[in-house]
């Protein structure tokens, strides 16, 4: 047995007096000495002094050593009180192994929940963009409040007005990319391919401070219309891809469209901007006008911003409104109505539409937290009343309450520490299920790590709930502690169970708000799947490709020569071509004008979503047509131009008339309406389709298309011969995606249905975590009351009562929690507003079922402990105390 | 200069030590005690005895309490530690071979 008590502290002026003291003893004893043997008292003093030596020298040198030695000596103690209290700590932890196990494997998953929803919230809202200093950027969009459209796309008349005319900003720059849209055919000594592109205006790469892994940016002279514009950065991954990231490229030349282009740069691995899968970014000024005019009514760049640094998002707006305005007034034809901007922080634009979800994820996983602490506080309380003996039996023994509380600390540290380390096993392991399951879904996907952050995070929630919650109930229960030796062993316990109810009633509370969340989200899934997205996404194959006109001086002829080899495939029912595939994208917004519609002066013509299909797309498509006819192959570019228009074109601009017959007038162009198809959604399950009107490839010479193939049999199985059938017109002809329309919906409701798993997983894990609260609770109430239910079955009550009594006792915890959690819920509804669908926040089918579910899982929960306590056998609990 | 404080101071730690071999003993006692046994041989002053008593607590090899002296005065008694008797045998040790050593050379012919 070691010695474990400790010597009292000496401060620096208690070592001085007993070195003093010590020297005195030692000159007094030697005087004493020397007078014995017959020296005079001055002579002994003398002798003994030089005997001695350097009686100063010796004073300095103990002194200091005494200091050193007193100050290992705490340090000792301290160490040695830690060795001792972690010790006691993992022993009485092993003793009591349900307990800590409960105690870990509910931190662990906790806490482990919580560090993969961070670990995503971190990636993707708090982590900083890759550019420097990206507070001061901003997205920019052009804004006509006559309409109501405030985030317009921008034409690149008005970003190069912006850049000129900009007074306090420091660079506005802007970019053309749709994903999957914008595209150049690399072609030369490998197989042709599509390469996604981004076009960018003079300010783009400077707005942004983006500095090239290799290479340089390009230069003013080298983003404008006459200049050497053939340049081209490439991304780091398209160069890693096709380049083996050899430095050797800079320099030299990739035939993009059929013209050279030379490569000046590679820009960082980190730049994912304006999306994850850019290959190259090219000039604007590249994009012959007969593909896009460069007209003011084009507007479809994207524009950022770079703010001086101090300059507010509202002096930016200010500053640009004003340009906005003086370029309406001078082009009141194309600008009239675009006379203000909207601005935005660029990393709220990156995010914004997944924010608000992501927010309420961790809201919901927090709640899941709060459940785990207090089944932990709940279990510290029942530890406690069970260890007041031993404890009162310490305290006796001389441990001051300091220590105990010491003690107390120390083992719940422990305990927060195993779990914060498993949590991070558990965050892993989410995070893989959580990234599988948002497959593409969340902007800045590939940033989402456990970083440092991360750890940190996970670890401070973990030793904040471990102390928190575990040390503030067991410091309850070191009150009063004298007091139970004399009680023998049968303490307060009733207040500690009063406490522990309140703690059930919390957590059947917090469980209810979050299974009623992960109702609602599943109820709002629910009614997105029965929607109908407008066509039968069953059985069709969508091929993305894009003819090039520089290639083809024919390019009409090549391209219904494609469609004619496709439909000739076997197993093809029918074939067409839409601009963009449902789902995947709504069209360009373009003016229109009708006959008889009269435009107040200074306001510009109407205008609708605008989609280019071929003949026989909605047969296809499956997309019914409600009145007139679609497209036939009999509509060519010398006949008269012809128009299809969506349900919801017709409900805005025909309420009271027939379509059919009708003129749209588009530029110069008179489209005649020759039918009206069903609304088809072309943006997500959650939102209706807008005005659109439907124009033949053909007719308009705008042939990007989507190829959409109806099949026999599996679509992905004619993939390969479909393929074939487009090589056989043109061997050269880059074909870059192939997917089924189903896929397009499934991606569509991908969000919404992670949003749901995960809540639904939540509210799963936060019920069991307050069931098996409600059972602990239950269990300890009967442990303790055990003496009195043997009374009462000695009295004559039958077990069935006392089973009636226990179980009424839950139900009535859990009918309260019920309740609270109830209205918890309605008050934090509103919260879920936005991201429901078809469904309200209060729905009060939802609200019925959880707390139906709820009393049902709590009833289960009590049974146990209740029929338990019903089994008591009276005369051996009277016997036992 | 440094070697030659090195053995000295080393020399003492031995001394006190051995001292203390029998039991607790007051700083006075053992300065007495080396007396007696070197006196003649080597002039030792008593402050360095007291250095190194207060080292080699600082070092764990011997432990000090307060007690009563036989004069009934109070006094600091040293007492050896496990680590102290443990060095001590080092310590011894590795005089004896040294002088064995010494020795050795001295009686060579």
């Amino acid at each position: 047995m070691k010695k474990r008590f400790h010597l009292p502290r000496r401060s620096s002026r208690d070592i001085e007096r007993d070195v003093e003291s010590e020297l005195a003893f030692h000159i007094d004893s030697r005087i004493a000495e020397l007078t014995r043997t017959g020296m005079t008292a001055d002579e002994a003093r003398a002798t003994a002094l030089r005997e001695f030596g350097d009686v100063g020298n010796a004073r300095e040198y103990i002194n200091a050593m005494d200091r050193r030695t007193e100050a290992t000596v705490r340090r000792r103690d301290y160490l040695g009180d830690l060795k001792q209290d972690l010790v006691y700590a993992f022993r009485t932890l092993r003793v009591a192994r349900a307990f800590s196990l409960t105690v870990i494997i509910t931190l662990a998953l906790g806490v482990g929940a919580n560090a993969a929803i961070f670990s995503v919230v971190n990636g993707v809202l708090l982590q900083p963009l890759p550019f420097e200093n990206d507070e001061q950027l901003y997205r920019v969009w052009s804004a006509n409040r006559t309409s109501g459209n405030l985030q317009a796309t921008v034409s690149v008349l008005d970003v190069d007005d912006w850049r000129a005319q900009r007074r306090e900003i420091t660079d506005i720059g802007g970019y053309f990319h749709s994903p999957g849209g914008t595209g150049m055919d690399l072609t030369g000594a490998r197989d042709p391919q599509r390469l996604s592109v981004t076009y960018f205006t003079p300010g783009f790469f400077s707005t942004l401070a983006i500095r090239p892994q290799l290479g340089r940016t390009p230069r003013e002279e080298e983003m404008v219309r006459g200049g050497p514009d053939r340049v081209v950065v490439l991304s780091h991954r398209f160069w890693q891809r096709e380049f083996g990231e050899s430095a050797g490229i800079i320099d030299s030349t990739l035939t993009l469209n059929g013209d050279p282009y030379r490569v000046i740069g590679v820009l960082g691995a980190d730049i994912r901007f304006p999306s994850e899968g850019v290959d190259v970014y090219v000039p604007y000024s590249t994009i012959p006008d007969q593909s896009i005019p460069r007209i003011r009514p084009v507007r479809i760049l994207g524009v950022v911003a770079r703010a001086a640094p101090g300059m507010t998002r509202e002096r930016v707006e200010t500053e640009l409104d004003a340009i906005a305005k003086n370029l309406s007034v001078a082009y009141p034809a194309e600008n009239g109505l675009w006379d203000g901007v909207t601005v935005q922080g660029l990393r709220e634009s990156i995010t914004g539409s997944v924010s608000r979800s992501l927010w309420i994820l961790l809201g919901a996983v927090g709640f899941v937290l709060l459940i785990a602490c207090v089944n932990i506080a709940s279990l510290q309380i029942a530890r406690g009343s069970m260890r007041r003996s031993e404890l009162a039996v310490r305290m006796a023994l001389g441990a001051g309450r300091g220590r105990i509380i010491r003690q107390l600390v120390t083992e719940n540290l422990v305990l927060a520490a195993i779990g914060g380390v498993l949590g991070l096993f558990v965050a892993k392991l989410g995070l893989v299920a959580l990234l599988t399951l948002s497959a593409g879904q969340l902007p800045r996907g590939t940033e989402i790590h456990i970083d440092a952050l991360v750890i940190a995070f996970s670890l401070a929630v973990a030793m904040v709930c471990g102390l928190a919650f575990g040390v503030t109930p067991a410091l309850l229960s070191t009150r009063n502690i004298q007091q139970t030796l004399r009680a023998a062993g049968r303490g307060a316990a009733g207040s500690a169970a009063g406490l522990r109810s309140a703690l059930v009633v919390a957590e059947v509370a917090l469980a209810v708000v979050l299974v009623v969340g992960g109702g609602l989200m599943a109820r709002s899934f629910l009614s997105l799947l029965q929607q109908d997205p407008g066509f039968r996404p069953g059985q069709t194959l969508a091929m993305n490709l894009s003819l090039s006109p520089q290639r083809h001086a024919n390019f009409r002829d090549v391209y219904t020569r494609m469609l004619d080899a496709a439909r000739a495939v076997p197993g093809v029912v029918s074939a067409g071509a839409i601009r963009h595939a449902p789902f995947r994208g709504n069209g360009e917004i373009n003016g229109f004008m009708l006959d008889g519609l009269v435009v107040p002066s200074g306001q510009n013509a109407p205008s609708a979503a605008m989609i280019t299909v071929s003949d026989g797309v909605f047969r296809t498509l499956g997309a019914p047509m409600v009145q007139g006819r679609e497209f036939e192959p009999s509509d060519k570019a010398g006949t008269t131009p012809v128009a299809v228009v969506n349900e919801a074109f017709v409900r805005l601009w025909f309420p009271d008339r027939a379509a059919v017959g009708q003129a749209l007038i588009m530029g110069a162009t008179r489209f005649q309406i020759v039918g009206v198809v069903n609304d088809i959604r072309q943006v997500a399950m959650s939102q209706p389709a807008t005005p659109t009107i439907y124009l033949s490839n053909v007719q308009t010479g705008r042939v990007q298309a989507t190829f959409v193939v109806r099949t026999q049999g599996e679509p992905m199985l004619l993939a390969e011969s479909l393929r074939r059938a487009i090589w056989s017109v043109d061997r050269l002809q880059p074909i870059t995606s192939v997917f089924t329309l189903e896929e397009a919906m499934g991606d569509a409701l991908a969000r919404p249905r992670l949003i749901t798993v995960v809540l639904g997983f939540f509210g799963v894990l936060g019920m069991l975590l307050g069931a098996i609260g409600l059972y602990g609770v239950l269990a300890f109430l009967i442990s303790q009351r055990r003496r009195e239910i043997g009374v009462r079955l000695a009295l004559g009550a039958t077990p069935a009562r006392v089973l009636g009594m226990i179980l009424s006792k839950g139900l009535a915890l859990a009918g309260t929690g019920v309740v609270v959690g109830v209205t918890g819920a309605i008050l934090l509804g509103g919260y879920l507003r936005d991201v429901l669908y078809g469904v309200a926040p209060t729905d009060v089918r939802t609200f019925a079922v959880v707390s139906v579910m709820l009393l049902v899982v709590s009833a289960v929960a009590s049974i146990i402990p209740a029929r338990r306590a019903a089994s008591v056998d009276p005369a051996i609990t009277l016997r036992g105390e | 200069m440094a070697e030659a404080l090195g053995l000295v101071q080393g020399t003492l730690d031995v001394l006190v030590l051995r001292a203390l071999v029998w039991g607790p003993m007051h700083g006075y006692a053992v300065t007495r005690w080396v007396r007696e046994r070197t006196s003649g041989a080597i002039e030792i002053e008593d402050a360095p005895l007291y250095k190194a008593l207060h080292r080699l607590e600082n070092a764990g090899h011997v432990t000090a309490e307060w007690g009563t002296s036989d004069n009934n005065r109070r006094a600091r008694f040293y007492r050896l530690t496990a680590a102290g008797r443990r060095q001590l045998r080092a310590e011894e040790r590795e005089w004896r071979r040294y002088a064995a050593a010494v020795f050795a050379v001295l009686d060579a012919r």
